[in-house]
């Protein structure tokens, strides 16, 4: 319904609520992206602690590939320490030579190019003349379960599909409705009432309680079988990918789960 | 202190916005359209700049002081 690279909201029909909402939550804590996950300082004479620094560092949002790195915990090196298919290492070294001045995440030198902070303008910390941050971090690959640094979105919501029925002979076209509507969704057309914007219905039900007639002649409702899915990309990874990741792995989660009700069912038989 | 990097409430990234809105407000733009016009929707993103008070900047100022005084050779400088 409208999408770009960072945004997409969807219409998804003929399915109910307990599944969009594990669809979400596997969308917030399952689908894996990368973040600055351990920080080795080595000067920090800047004003910020290296805690503070490293927190920092940790939040911001990388470019990543999926499909060129394993998650730590199912690559085969098993180190703990990592290896090249399961870490990324980035540098930083600023100085303040002129003057006071930021450090920025463009400064970070990634040593893999596809790898880097999403937006080069996030600033890392302000350095007097003669202070010094000298660093290198390692990125690697997680899931918002663990940590809210690897939500590879900042927003992801579903809600009913409105349906609103103005009965044309009982309304007088008083236009109350219009008027408390917080989202507009409401217009008058001529002597009667006009949708304007359905999909920005929050269902509240003022219009229906402000409406003098008797009863109302406006009438909210929902499609119980079909959802606006909202979703926004913190530019870790696209919409799209996003969601068939969490499909993919969605999925993978219910066949081991009716696995182990099969091996229950058999062992107690 | 420092401009956070991300809303503490949703996760969105505002820091790398932070300049171009104290900027453009200390022109004299409405802050509000100046938060609609960088696609802040949300209230938890938008009180995160709107309530920020770069912290910072007061206190590199006593370390620029105490770098002109060592330049100076004052040796009070600290
Ligand atoms: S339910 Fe609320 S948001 Fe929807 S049309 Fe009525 S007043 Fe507007
Ligand atoms: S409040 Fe009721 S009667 Fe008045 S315009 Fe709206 S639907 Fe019609
Ligand atoms: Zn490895
Ligand atoms: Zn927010």
């Amino acid at each position: 319904m409208e999408k770009n690279d960072r945004n997409t909201r969807l219409i998804i029909r003929g399915t109910d609520a307990p599944f969009m909402n594990a669809l979400r939550r596997t969308v917030l804590a399952g689908v894996p992206c990368m973040a600055i996950d351990e920080v080795v300082i080595i000067e920090n004479s800047s004003v910020l602690r290296d805690e503070i620094i490293a927190h920092r560092l940790g939040l911001i949002p990388l470019k990543t590939d999926l499909d060129g790195y394993n998650l730590p915990e199912e690559c085969p090196c098993k180190s703990e320490f990592g290896c090249n298919l399961c870490r990324v290492s980035l540098a930083l070294d600023a100085e303040a030579k002129e003057g006071t001045r930021t450090v920025y995440s463009g400064e970070l030198i990634s040593e893999n190019p596809d790898i880097v902070p999403v937006s080069d303008k996030i600033p890392i910390v302000k350095l007097v003349k003669e202070q010094k941050l000298k660093l290198e971090a390692y990125a690697r690959l997680g899931k918002g379960k663990k940590h809210a640094k690897w939500q590879p979105v900042s927003m992801c919501t579903y809600k009913y599909f409105p349906q609103i029925k103005i009965d044309d002979k009982r309304c007088d076209a008083c236009g109350k409705c219009v008027e408390i509507c917080p989202r507009k969704v409401l217009v008058k057309d001529g002597n009667g009432i006009e949708v304007r914007d359905l999909m920005a219905c929050t269902l509240c039900q003022d219009c229906v309680d402000v409406c003098p007639q008797n009863p109302p002649a406006i009438d909210v409702s929902w499609d119980e079988n079909a959802f606006i899915f909202n979703l926004e990309s913190t530019g870790a990874l696209p919409p799209k990918r996003t969601m068939t990741e969490a499909i993919k792995i969605l999925d993978k989660q219910l066949k081991e789960f009716g696995r182990q009700i099969k091996v229950k069912k058999s062992a107690k038989s | 202190m420092i401009i956070p990097v991300r809303c503490f409430t949703c996760g969105k990234l505002i820091g790398d916005k932070w300049e171009e809105f104290a900027r453009r407000v200390k022109t004299g733009e409405e802050p509000g359209g100046v938060l609609d016009s960088l696609g802040i929707k949300r209230y938890c993103c938008r009180r995160m700049l709107l309530s920020h008070v770069e912290v910072i900047d007061d206190l590199l100022r006593f370390y620029e002081e105490a770098e002109k005084r060592k330049q100076a050779g004052n040796r009070y400088y600290y």
